[in-house]
């Protein structure tokens, strides 16, 4: 049983995106769609913690959960995961912040 | 231009967030929660049927007006999670539907069968003929009663009864303050389907006299298979944060038993089973002349 399973990546290598574009519809640039198996959606995510280098990315997928989606992300981005008391929403950091962090 | 907002249906949302410490205000249309350092986190307010909003937190005119135009119930809350106060929706926002109610609540044949349908969804079918309301309510005592104690031994929890004292949080034994701030979830949940259906909360059938006194009568249809469970099962645990095991236990028990899909068709049985029909516009009565833009989504 597969469920909806979305893919982006931002700042990745173009091999990265070839190759996510072997299991998954490349709907705008960056973003992957497709239906999977937990255990395919785990092979996808392991592709692209190795392949993204610099760059970031996010995957969402349906889950039996309060909210009806789950989602893991990898690298820097701006938009961080916020967890509120069994629901995950997404804080934003402001930009001054996000420069002290790199320098 | 953007369509205008419409409010989405309560069984189609999240049944609720908690939020804390931070400016809840409104920035490029978005209801969003701005902490001391400046970090903005986006919450998507048309889509949860409730905000408990915790000690800590400020809220702009703006992020009121949207979100009483999305329909979301404010509802700020202290330790734990217990009510305080709540904004967001007016009540009996439905003519037609408050009119009903209180007639129902008004004729005392169809009160006593709104509450006997009560107690017969309570007790799962089985409610003796003939039994007046007072027996029903020993009854129902009774078994609450036990289920308390069942669900105490079963879950390893020293019950020595119901017994809280809001004025004095810290007082409470740990598994009544897990069943205190797990009614409090399935009481804001039941606020925000009894103003989205355009009932008043305040005119009850089992429960009278208080605000939230229907709110009471359509959280304890649920209370027993939902909230009160998932208490027991955290306090038998001994978790070093209570409140949040509380919340997504009861999360949990929203989600598995599908409630937010079956409070409103739930009001409306009850309610039904007064067996009155809902009052028609009277005759010579004038429509708006300005129509309503957003329907009451319920």
């Amino acid at each position: 049983m597969g469920s909806l399973t979305v893919v982006a990546v931002e700042n990745v290598p173009p091999r990265l995106r070839g190759r996510l574009a072997l299991w998954l519809v490349e709907v705008r640039a960056g973003v992957y769609v497709g239906t999977y198996s937990v255990r395919v959606r785990e092979m996808i995510w392991d592709q692209v913690l190795a392949g993204m280098e610099d760059g970031n990315a996010v995957m969402i997928w349906q889950a039996r959960n309060d909210a009806g989606y789950d989602f893991v992300t990898a690298g820097t981005n701006r938009r961080i995961p916020k967890e509120m008391d069994g629901v995950t929403f997404v804080s934003f950091l402001p930009e001054v912040e996000a420069d002290d962090a790199q320098s | 231009m953007l369509p205008p907002l419409r409010p989405l249906p309560i069984k189609e949302r999240l049944s609720m967030a908690f939020l804390e410490k931070g400016e809840l205000d409104v920035i490029d249309g978005a209801f969003v929660l701005v902490d001391v350092n400046g970090v903005r986190t986006q919450i998507p307010v048309g889509g949860v049927a409730c905000l408990m909003l915790e000690p800590g937190t400020r809220v702009s005119h703006a992020a009121v007006v949207l979100a009483a135009r999305v329909r979301c119930l404010l509802v700020w809350v202290g330790e734990a999670g217990v009510r305080l106060y709540s904004a967001g929706r007016p009540g009996g926002a439905r003519s037609d539907r408050l009119l009903y109610q209180a007639q129902l609540a008004l004729d005392e044949e169809a009160r006593q069968r709104v509450v006997e349908k009560m107690y017969e969804v309570r007790f799962d079918g089985e409610v003796p003929a003939g039994y007046s309301v007072n027996q029903l309510r020993g009854m129902e005592g009774a078994r609450v009663r036990r289920t308390y104690e069942n669900l105490a031994r079963r879950h390893g929890v020293r019950w020595k009864g119901r017994q809280y004292d809001a004025k004095a949080w810290g007082s409470g034994d740990v598994p009544n303050r897990c069943l205190s701030a797990a009614t409090a979830c399935l009481y804001g949940i039941c606020e925000a389907a009894v103003l989205a259906a355009g009932y008043s909360p305040a005119i009850g059938f089992i429960h009278t006299g208080k605000p939230l006194s229907f709110v009471y009568d359509i959280a304890d249809l649920f209370k027993f298979e939902t909230v009160v469970p998932a208490a027991f099962k955290i306090a038998g645990r001994h978790p070093l944060d209570p409140e949040r095991a509380v919340r997504l236990a009861c999360r949990d028990a929203f989600r598995s038993t599908r409630l937010l899909d079956r409070i409103i068709p739930t009001i409306d049985e009850v309610l039904d089973a007064g067996g009155l029909e809902m009052p028609a516009p009277p005759e010579g009565s004038l429509a708006p002349a300005i129509p309503e833009e957003d329907k009451w989504g319920p």
